[in-house]
C-alpha cells in the first residue's frame, strides 16, 4: 500500500503534465507571470536542496486564513478507501492517512517499526514473529489485538479476494489450502497472545517483511459479515473507513474533497495540525498554488516550473526524485533484439543526455541501471554509463553482422533492421521521438514509431508481442527488488538468464542488508550489461507548498503519510 | 396518436437494443482490458483476475450477462471505483445538469433576443457586430478561452474561484451554500453559453428573416398592430417552431456532462467520471453511462415529434 500511495502522489504530477500537453492555452496564460522570476533566475543552477519562500507576506489571503488545516491535491480519490481492497491508487493515497501499518520504512527504504515496536525472525528465515505495541487502539477506541492482523491476512487469501495485495504471493503455509476451501484457517499465521502473532513463509523472503507488515483491518468492523468465499460485502464499508492511523475520515465529496480531522486514538499521539483534506483535482493545479487554496502541490522539475514557483515567493521548494525508473521495453522475442550487441547498441546510439535531461530543462537523470538513486542498493560501481556514441553503436552493429544496405538502413539476411516504438501521448515521448529519429538514422536502423492515446490500448498491444521497443515506467519501488521481478515472472518475456535468477533469489534468501547491498550490486552490474531492457531515465520532481507549512518532509518510500501528522501551521 | 406512439415505442426499443449490443462490442473490442493496465500484476495474477471478473469469457456471453443483469435492475458495481454504478451516476450526474441547466436557459434567452434583433435589423450595424461577435466565441476553443477566463478573473483579479463547486473545507449549508455554488459556477457558465450561444442565435436569426418575409406579417402589420406585436407574437412563435426539434437534442447534452469545461473547472461532474472510466476500461461504468445517453437520445426525439404535434397541430404524427 506504501508503495502504491507514492506512485499515485507522482501520479498527480503526471497527470498535470499530460494535461499541461493538451491544453496549449495554459502554457500561454502561465508564460506572464513567469517572465518576472525568469530575469533574476534564468541562470540559477538546478534546485537540490531545499529553497526557502523568500516572502510570504504574497500569501494570499485564503492561504493565510487557514490556521488548522492543510489542504492538498489529489488527482481523483474514488471512494474505496478500504487498503487492500481499493483499485484507485488515489484512494490508497487516503487511506495511507487512515490506517497505520506494522512496519514502516525510514528515508533508504529500510524497515522500521510502527504498530509492531519489533519482530523476530527465525533461523532458517521462515517464521516472522511481530511484537505489537501495548493498547493500540483503533480511530473508535477498540483495541487493536493480533487477531485483527490474523484476520487481515486470512481474508487476503479468500477465493474471492480481486485485488492486488502481494501478502497472498509470499507462500504463507497453508495459504493454498484456505484459498480452496479445504481448511477453515490459514496454518501458517499464530495469534501467540494478544501482541504476539507469527507467520511461517514457504521459503526465506527479503520483502516478506515490508508486504506482511502493512495496514490492519478490524475483525470486529470487517470482519463480522465475513463468510468463505464472499467478500462482497466489504464494499459497502468503503466510505466508512475505520482506521488506527493519523488522521479519520470526516467526509467524503465525491469529486471534491476528501476531509479528515485528527485521530485523538492514533498510538504517536494526535497530529499536529487538527485537519487535513486531499481536493480532487483532475488536471492543473497551478491555478490553484497561485491563489492559495491548496498548500501543497508537486510539479515537474523543470527550470520553467521552478522559476515560476520561485516568483510567487510564498512557496517553498522542495526537489525530490521519486523511487522509480523508466526504461525502454525491448522485444526479445524478435530476432534482431535477441542479440545483446544490438540492444547495447541502442543504448549507446540513443542520445539519452539530449532527450531526458536537456530537453527537460534538467527534470530527469540518464539511469543505467534498474533502481533509483535513493535506494540504498544503488550504485555506480563498474556500471558501463552508455555514454551516447554513434561510433561505438555502429561499431556494435556492425560485430552483430548488421550491414549497411543501399538506402543506409542495415540489413541482415535480408532483413532490414527496422525498430517498431510505442509510446504514449506525451511531450516526453514527443522529445524522444524527434531525437531518436536523428540518432537511429546515424546507425543505420529504421525507426517507425507510433504513438497511443491511452496506456491500456499501449500496454496491450505490447502483451501482443507487436512491437520492437516501448516506454515503460515502473511503479513506486520499495525494495531493491520490486525494480527486477519484472525480469523474473515473465512480464519481459524472451528473458531467461540463469546466473540473475540465481542473485536475484540469492538476495531474498538473506536479510543481511550488507550482503543484499553487494549481491544487487552484482545483479545491476550484469543487468547494465546483459540489457535485458534499455534504461533510459529516472524523473525529478519538485514539491512547491505553502512557505508557513514547518517540519514537512516527505519520504521517498511512504510519501507524505508518515510525515504528515507532524506538519505544523506557522 | 396512441397506435403511432405504441410504433415508436416498439421501435425505440429495437434501436436501444442494437445500439447496446453495438456500445459492448465497441467497449469490448478497444484494446486493453481493466487489467491490463495494472503495471504491478504478474501474468498468472492477470489470468487469475480476468477469470474472476469474466472478462476472458467469449464476447457475447459477456454481453448476455450484462443485458440480462441490466433488466434486473443491475448495472454493476464500477471495478476502478468500487461502487454500485447507479450510485455514482447520482453522486455525479446532478452536478453536470446543473452547468447545463443554467447554460442552456441563458444560451437560448440570449439567443432569442440577439436573433430576433439581429433580424429585424438585417444588415444594420448592430446586426454586423454580432455577427463577427458569434463567429469570434464560435472559433475560439473551449480550454483557451476557459484557462483564459481563470487566469484574469480568478488569479489576477481574484474576483471568482479558479475551479471546483464548493470552497475546499467550507460547511456552509442552507443559503450560504447556494451562494457557494453559484459563486462557483459562474466562470464555466459563462463559458459554456458564450460556447453555445453562436450557433443558436444564427439559428433564430436565419427562421426569424424568413418568417418575417411572409405574408401573414404583411397583413398582421396592414391590421396596424404595433411592431412590438407583430415581431414577438406573430412572428417569433412561427420563427421558434423548428427550435423545438433542437430541444430533444438537448435532453441527452442536459445530463451528459461536459469533458472540457468540467476539466478545466475542476467541476465533479459526470463527464470527468465517463473519461476517467474510459482510460481504465471500467466497463460496467462505461456500459452504464453510454446506454443512459443512449435512453436519453431516444426520448429526447420522441419528446421532440410529439412536442410539434402539440405546438404546430398542421403536423400530423
Amino acid at each position: 500500500m506504501m508503495k502504491k500511495s507514492v506512485a499515485l502522489l507522482s501520479g498527480v504530477l503526471m497527470a498535470s503534465l499530460l494535461f499541461t500537453a493538451c491544453s496549449n492555452g495554459g502554457t500561454d496564460n502561465s508564460s506572464s507571470s513567469a517572465e518576472k522570476g525568469t530575469a533574476q533566475a534564468q541562470q540559477s543552477p538546478a534546485l537540490n536542496s531545499l529553497f526557502k519562500a523568500p516572502d510570504l507576506t504574497q500569501l494570499p489571503a485564503t492561504a493565510q486564513q487557514r490556521t488548522d488545516t492543510i489542504i492538498m491535491a489529489l488527482t481523483d480519490p474514488a471512494g474505496a478507501f478500504t487498503p487492500y481492497f481499493h483499485q484507485s491508487g488515489y484512494d490508497g493515497n487516503v487511506s495511507s492517512l487512515l490506517y497505520a501499518p506494522l512496519v514502516t520504512t525510514d528515508d533508504k527504504g529500510l524497515p522500521a517499526p510502527n504498530l509492531a515496536e519489533s519482530w523476530d525472525l527465525s533461523k532458517d528465515q521462515r517464521t516472522y514473529t511481530f511484537h505489537l505495541h501495548k493498547d493500540l487502539k483503533f480511530s473508535d477506541g477498540s483495541p487493536l489485538t493480533a487477531d485483527d492482523v490474523a484476520f487481515t491476512w486470512t481474508i487476503l487469501h479468500d477465493k474471492s479476494y480481486d485485488n492486488d495485495s502481494l501478502i497472498p504471493t509470499l507462500g504463507i503455509v497453508g495459504g493454498a489450502e484456505y484459498k480452496a476451501g479445504k481448511a477453515s484457517t490459514v496454518s501458517g499465521i499464530k495469534v501467540i497472545d494478544p501482541q504476539t502473532i507469527s507467520v511461517t513463509i514457504a521459503k526465506p523472503n527479503a520483502t516478506a517483511l515490508l508486504t506482511l507488515g502493512s495496514d490492519v483491518l478490524s475483525k470486529a468492523y470487517y470482519g463480522k459479515d465475513y463468510k468463505f468465499g464472499e467478500l462482497e460485502y466489504i464494499k459497502k464499508l468503503h466510505q466508512t473507513p475505520l482506521g488506527n492511523g493519523p488522521y479519520v475520515l470526516t467526509k467524503f465529496i465525491p469529486g471534491q474533497e476528501v476531509r479528515f480531522t485528527a485521530n485523538e486514538n492514533y498510538f504517536k499521539g494526535a497530529p499536529k495540525t487538527k485537519n487535513f483534506i486531499y481536493k480532487t483535482s483532475e488536471g492543473d493545479t497551478w491555478q490553484y498554488v497561485e491563489t492559495g487554496e491548496i498548500d501543497f502541490a508537486s510539479f515537474s522539475a523543470t527550470q520553467e516550473n521552478i522559476n515560476k514557483l520561485k516568483s510567487l515567493g510564498f512557496v517553498d521548494i522542495l526537489p525530490y526524485t521519486p523511487s522509480t525508473y523508466s526504461f525502454l521495453q525491448a522485444n526479445l522475442e524478435h530476432e534482431a533484439l535477441k542479440d545483446k550487441k544490438v540492444r547495447q547498441a541502442i543504448a549507446y546510439g540513443l542520445d539519452r543526455q539530449s532527450i531526458y535531461v536537456d530537453a527537460n530543462q534538467g527534470a530527469g537523470e540518464i539511469a543505467n541501471i534498474p533502481a533509483a538513486p535513493i535506494s540504498w542498493a544503488y550504485t555506480t560501481e563498474g556500471i558501463n554509463p552508455y555514454a551516447y556514441s554513434a561510433e561505438k553503436a555502429n561499431q556494435l552493429l556492425d560485430e552483430a553482422g548488421w550491414v549497411a544496405g543501399a538506402d543506409g538502413i542495415r540489413e541482415k539476411d535480408g532483413q532490414k533492421l527496422t525498430l517498431h516504438y510505442l509510446g504514449s501521448k506525451s511531450p516526453q515521448t514527443d522529445i524522444f521521438i524527434a531525437v531518436a529519429t536523428e540518432n537511429f538514422k546515424a546507425i543505420g536502423v529504421d525507426f517507425q514509431p507510433e504513438v497511443f492515446a491511452d496506456f491500456n490500448s499501449l500496454a496491450s498491444k505490447v502483451e501482443g508481442g507487436d512491437y520492437d521497443l516501448a516506454s515503460f515506467s515502473t511503479p513506486m519501488l520499495t525494495d531493491p527488488s520490486d525494480g527486477l521481478v519484472q525480469f523474473l515472472d515473465g512480464e519481459i518475456k524472451g528473458y531467461d538468464n540463469p546466473e540473475f535468477v540465481k542473485l536475484y533469489n540469492e538476495a531474498l534468501a538473506t536479510n543481511d542488508i550488507e550482503q543484499r547491498k553487494k549481491i544487487y550490486g552484482d545483479i545491476f552490474r550484469l543487468l547494465n550489461d546483459d540489457l535485458p531492457v534499455i534504461f533510459t531515465n529516472y524523473k525529478k520532481v519538485v514539491y512547491a507548498y505553502n512557505g508557513r507549512i514547518q517540519d514537512l518532509t516527505v519520504s521517498p518510500f511512504n510519501g507524505i503519510a508518515s510525515s504528515v501528522p507532524q506538519w505544523t501551521l506557522k | 396518436m396512441s397506435s403511432y406512439l405504441m410504433k415508436r415505442l416498439g421501435y425505440t426499443l429495437f434501436i436501444l437494443l442494437a445500439a447496446s449490443l453495438l456500445i459492448f462490442c465497441l467497449y469490448a473490442l478497444t484494446p486493453g482490458d481493466f487489467i491490463t493496465g495494472n503495471i504491478k500484476l504478474s501474468p498468472e495474477r492477470k489470468a487469475e483476475l480476468r477469470e474472476l471478473y469474466g472478462l476472458n469469457k467469449p464476447l457475447l456471453e459477456r454481453y448476455v450477462i450484462w443485458m440480462n443483469n441490466a433488466f434486473h435492475g443491475n448495472f454493476g458495481y464500477s471495478l476502478d471505483k468500487q461502487q454500485p454504478v447507479l450510485k455514482l451516476f447520482n453522486q455525479y450526474v446532478w452536478n453536470s445538469f446543473l452547468l447545463a441547466i443554467v447554460s442552456t436557459f441563458l444560451t437560448w434567452l440570449i439567443a432569442v433576443i440577439i436573433g430576433v434583433i439581429a433580424a429585424y435589423k438585417q444588415y444594420s450595424w448592430f446586426d454586423t457586430f454580432v455577427m463577427v461577435g458569434i463567429f469570434a466565441a464560435m472559433s475560439i476553443p473551449s480550454f483557451f478561452i476557459g484557462l483564459f477566463l481563470i487566469k484574469i478573473l480568478a488569479v489576477d483579479f481574484k474576483w471568482l474561484p479558479p475551479g471546483g463547486m464548493l470552497t475546499t473545507g467550507s460547511n456552509a449549508t442552507g443559503v450560504a451554500y447556494l451562494k457557494e455554488v453559484i459563486h462557483h459556477m459562474t466562470l464555466p457558465v459563462i463559458v459554456m453559453t458564450l460556447l453555445g450561444v453562436g450557433s443558436l442565435t444564427r439559428y433564430f436569426r436565419s427562421n426569424m428573416i424568413d418568417v418575417i418575409q411572409q405574408d401573414y406579417i404583411r397583413t398582421a402589420r396592414a391590421k396596424g398592430l404595433s411592431e412590438r406585436k407583430v415581431l414577438f407574437t406573430h412572428a417569433l412563435r412561427n420563427a421558434l417552431l423548428p427550435a423545438i426539434t433542437l430541444v430533444g437534442f438537448e435532453l441527452p447534452a442536459l445530463f451528459g456532462g461536459s469533458l472540457i469545461i468540467e476539466r478545466i473547472f475542476n467541476w465533479p461532474g459526470i463527464g470527468q467520471l465517463y473519461m476517467q472510466s474510459f482510460t481504465v476500461r471500467d466497463y460496467p461504468l462505461l456500459m452504464g453511462f453510454t446506454m443512459f445517453i443512449a435512453v436519453l437520445t431516444v426520448i429526447g426525439t420522441l419528446l421532440s415529434d410529439i412536442l410539434y404535434h402539440v405546438a404546430d397541430p398542421r403536423v400530423k404524427i
